[in-house]
Formats: structure tokens, C-alpha cells, sequence
């Protein structure tokens, strides 16, 4: 079998019934990572000797019996905010930090390594997770994120090198960061799905800290399912993470025959660009085979400018230090190099305020959520900028995103999907929104959705697979 | 949401803050851009003060007081 664009499922069952090893499986991914990964400026670090290590390791233990379950011996990457011991640097995509290591793993990485998995990549991200105010793409000491769909194409931000990583087959799946769209947004600009799961739902010891209220790991993949199966392998609590809740969480998207509930918020895509909201009203048409769906309207509330009153808050005190000493003048991106010194602008009370409202909007998004499966939306309200183009930004408030204003101030989980392609040849992307703890739910929505549309099986043209 | 206009004196107040800190290692150009994000800043939180809160509005997160384990 060419293993490249396969889903862990089509993987796993190759690797348990030993048609192809763990080892192969490595290099051909290596060497795919090795080779194309500079194109899209998609890679810190090739972990070539660990990932040899683990997969022979994973498959000495095949060969004795000892399958651990779908991850075992499957190659995946890591957004390089998560920490990694052995002297692999973990640079947060920063010039300045370029050296930084750490002592160990990331949990997330620990529990992947536990599963069987094999790290080959630790890939390419926006600078601090984009958390010091970057407006366009060249905002990473390792370049500017390139989307396999276009030459020119942003991969999206700040999860970068995750997204196009998984969307050129360098790796089957991968983990990226989200503290205000940073998962789903490089899902939407490179085609491929991305889960963020509930706020405390997986654990962020390890990783850097943007948002300490915000922050969520979650894994981007090239179907639902393949999310659904990372997530059941990441999630859970860790006593070096107080957020991560004591709530077990085992993957189960149901028998696949259910109708779903859907509701659209009024309005939500009339900003959006015209090609997003060309496919998105396609999209609502589709939603009838497997579901209904119905209009909503919501509490009137200043959802953006409580997220992004946290949000600068917790960056600018997770980044004190950087900023006040100045050492964000090495960064990359000019803007980042002194736009966060606006933030002591910010008071305390401003913080706080933001803080009593966010309980507003979770009661909100409940409230609304309780009648539906999941609130439905674009994944991303614009397609792939030209990398030498300002880009939108509802982190930045200069365009509204209601949902992701909502769902990360109220930690819920959502998934994005593919959902078309402009005449541009750019992919575009569909969301679903769920409760607090309802990723079965959303991925059986997901998954749902990828059973009645082809999207996610459309890949990149130039980097289709040749053995 | 409706709109409220932010106030013009309060972004220059809050704009003297940051420069008085700052203001040494910026150029007049970056000056200038710091100044226009505190003024978004200064939109931004004069649309939270569009929500009347009362005494009992909570932050929407808890303390938890911590004890080591045992």
C-alpha cells in the first residue's frame, strides 16, 4: 500500500496485520518531511533518530503480539510549542529562542509516545503563537507558513507547519495549539480537519503558554475519525496540569445513522469572503441529508472584545519578561517587535471585567447549544491570503468571528472540515461547534458530514503521493 | 452589540503610560502604531462597559485553594 493520505484507520490495520512496519512507515515519511517540508516552510526539526527509535520499538512490540491500539508505530508531528526532552529544541517559532530546550516530553507527547506513536517532526509555527500581534505571514523565524493548495497561499496561524504538514502527507496527523483560532484556521487554509477539544479536556504541561484561561492542544488530521482517535489518546487529567479535568474521555462517534440538530447563528458568514460564503450556503443544503438545521439569534453581548480583552492580558503576562527586557525586538515579524508594548494599556479592571462577562457568554453558548448537536459555521471567514498581504484578523478585531470569540471564551470544542474549493483552487472550510465536553458529538457530526461529501479526500495536486 | 464611542482623553492617557515606559526604544513611526493600538485597546474595553454588572456577576472562573496531597 502507498501509505500517504491514508487515515489512521486505513494506516493501523496495515501496520497491525504487518503489510507494511512501523519502520517504512517512518522513513517514508522522513523523507517526505525531509524533501518537501522546506517548500512549505512547514518543519523546526526532523527527528530522525527518535523516530527511528520508537518505531522500532513499536515494531519489536507488533511482532511480539503486543499491538497497543490505532496509533501504534503511526508517524505524527508537534507543534514546536510542545516541549520535547533529548535535546530536541523547542523554539516556540521564535529567532530568540531558537536554542531553548527542555528536560521532557510535553504530557501530550508522553501520552502519544504511550500509545505507540512515533514523532518525526517538530513543525513550524507562528512566533509565541501569534501572541504578540503579527498582521501577516512572515511572522516565524522559519518562514512564512506556505498552504500545499498555492505557491502563494498563507498556511494559516499560528498552528502553520501542523496544517500543511498533514495537507502535503509529510505526516498522518499532527498536534497544534489553539488560544483564538489557531487550529482552525490552519485546518481551513490547508484543507484538512482540526479539532480543538474543550478547554481542560487534554493536558498543556509542557507546552507554552499563551492564554493560560484559553489555551488548547488538540490534533489536525485529514478526517474527523482520525481526530476522534488522537483526542481518545491524548485527553484526560495530569496532576502537573490542574486544568485538565478528572472527566474520561473515550472516542465513540456512534452507529453513523443518527440525524443531527444543527443551528446557525443569524447572520455569522455576511462578513465572510464571497467564496466562503458560496460554499458555506452550499454547505447548509448538504447539512439536510444528515441533520436539519435552524437559524438562531443571540444574546446581545461584546463577544470579541471580552476574548480579546483576556487574550492580550494573559499574553502580555505570559510574555513579560520578553517584552520588558525587549528581547521581542529579535523576533521576526517588525510588528511583533513592539506592538504588545500597547498592553499596559490594559488594567486590571479591563481584565477582570472581561473575566465576569466570559461567565455571560458560557451561560450564553450553553443555553443556545442545548437545543442543538452543534452550531454550524465557516471554518474560517476568509480563504489563504497571498503571503505578502496583511491578513484579517478577529484576534486583532479587524473582522468579527463570532464563533471563535464564543468558543474559546467558553473553552468549547469545535472541528473543522473541508467543505470546498474556490475557482482559486484554495480550500474553504465548515465548523462545528458543540457543548462543553460534546466532541463525540461534533465528531460523529463531522464524520457525518465526510460520509456524504468527498472534500477531505481532494489533497494538494503537486504533492499527490508517487512511491 | 451596539457601539460606544470610545473617549479620545482616555486613549491619550493610557497612550502616556506606554510611551513613558517605552517610548525610548521606539521609532516615531512605531510610536505612532502603539498609539493606534491603544486606542483599539481603549474600544475594546469600552464595549465590555456596554454590559451592566451587578455584585453578584462572578468572574467566570474559580480559586481553588491548594493543599498538597498526602
Amino acid at each position: 500500500m502507498t501509505p500517504v493520505f491514508r487515515s489512521i484507520r486505513e494506516l493501523a490495520e496495515a501496520v497491525r496485520t504487518r503489510q507494511v512496519s512501523p519502520v517504512e512507515l517512518a522513513e517514508v515519511f522522513l523523507e517526505r518531511l525531509e524533501r518537501l517540508g522546506p517548500r512549505y516552510n512547514a518543519v523546526v526539526a526532523v527527528t530522525r533518530q527518535r523516530a527511528l527509535a520508537e518505531a522500532r520499538r513499536a515494531e519489536a512490540e507488533i511482532a511480539a503480539g503486543g499491538w497497543r491500539g490505532p496509533l501504534h508505530g503511526i508517524p505524527y508531528g508537534v507543534k514546536d510549542l510542545l516541549a520535547t526532552g533529548g535535546g530536541i529544541p523547542t523554539t516556540w517559532g521564535a529567532a530568540p529562542l531558537r536554542a531553548q530546550t527542555f528536560d521532557a516530553d510535553a504530557t501530550v507527547v508522553r501520552r502519544l509516545e504511550r500509545a505507540g506513536a512515533v514523532l518525526v517532526a517538530k513543525l513550524a509555527m507562528v512566533e509565541l503563537a501569534g501572541g504578540m500581534g503579527y498582521r501577516q505571514p512572515n511572522a516565524s523565524f522559519t518562514g512564512p507558513g506556505i498552504s500545499p493548495w498555492g505557491r502563494d497561499a498563507w498556511s494559516g496561524g499560528s498552528s502553520s507547519g501542523s496544517g500543511s504538514a498533514v495537507a502535503a502527507g509529510l505526516v498522518p496527523f499532527a498536534i497544534g495549539s489553539e488560544t483564538w483560532g489557531s487550529i482552525l484556521s490552519p485546518a481551513a487554509n490547508c484543507g484538512v480537519c482540526g479539532l480543538r477539544p474543550t478547554y481542560g479536556r487534554v493536558s498543556r504541561h509542557g507546552a507554552m503558554a499563551l492564554g493560560w484561561t484559553l489555551d488548547k492542544l488538540g490534533p489536525l488530521g485529514l478526517t474527523a475519525d482520525d481526530c476522534g482517535l488522537v483526542l481518545d489518546a491524548i485527553a484526560g487529567s495530569d496532576p502537573h496540569d490542574p486544568t485538565a479535568v478528572e472527566r474520561p474521555f473515550r472516542y465513540d462517534p456512534g452507529d453513523g445513522g443518527r440525524r443531527f440538530r444543527f443551528g446557525v447563528i443569524r447572520g455569522v458568514a455576511e462578513s465572510a469572503e464571497e467564496a466562503v460564503q458560496e460554499a458555506f450556503s452550499r454547505s447548509l443544503e448538504l447539512l439536510g441529508r444528515i441533520g436539519s438545521v435552524e437559524e438562531i439569534t443571540l444574546a446581545d453581548l461584546p463577544y470579541e472584545a471580552i476574548t480579546r480583552t483576556i487574550l492580550l492580558a494573559e499574553a502580555a503576562s505570559a510574555f513579560e519578561d520578553m517584552i520588558e527586557s525587549g528581547a521581542i525586538a529579535g523576533l521576526t515579524a517588525p510588528e511583533d517587535r513592539f506592538t504588545a508594548y500597547a498592553r499596559d494599556a490594559i488594567l486590571a479592571k479591563d481584565y477582570i471585567r472581561a473575566l465576569r462577562l466570559r461567565a455571560f457568554v458560557g451561560r450564553e453558548a450553553d443555553r443556545v447549544l442545548s437545543g442543538f448537536d452543534a452550531l454550524v459555521a465557516p471554518g474560517r471567514p476568509a480563504v489563504a491570503s497571498p503571503l505578502d498581504r496583511e491578513f484579517r484578523s478577529a484576534a486583532r478585531g479587524n473582522v468579527p468571528d463570532v464563533m471563535g470569540a464564543i468558543g474559546n471564551a467558553a473553552g468549547l470544542p469545535a472541528i473543522a472540515v473541508p467543505n470546498g474549493t474556490t475557482a482559486g483552487g484554495l480550500p474553504t472550510s465548515l465548523q462545528f461547534m458543540g457543548r462543553a465536553w460534546a466532541e463525540n458529538t461534533i465528531l460523529a457530526a463531522a464524520g457525518a458530514w465526510q460520509r456524504v461529501t468527498d472534500y477531505h479526500l481532494h489533497h494538494p495536486p503537486e504533492v499527490s503521493y508517487s512511491a | 452589540m451596539s457601539e460606544a464611542a470610545s473617549d479620545p482623553t482616555e486613549v491619550e492617557l493610557r497612550f502616556a503610560l506606554v510611551r513613558r515606559r517605552y517610548g525610548d526604544r521606539l521609532t516615531p513611526e512605531q510610536l505612532d502604531e502603539v498609539r493606534r493600538a491603544v486606542g483599539a485597546i481603549v474600544e475594546m474595553v469600552t464595549a465590555l462597559r456596554t454590559v451592566r454588572l451587578t455584585n453578584a456577576d462572578e468572574p467566570g472562573q474559580r480559586f481553588v485553594p491548594f493543599r498538597a496531597a498526602e
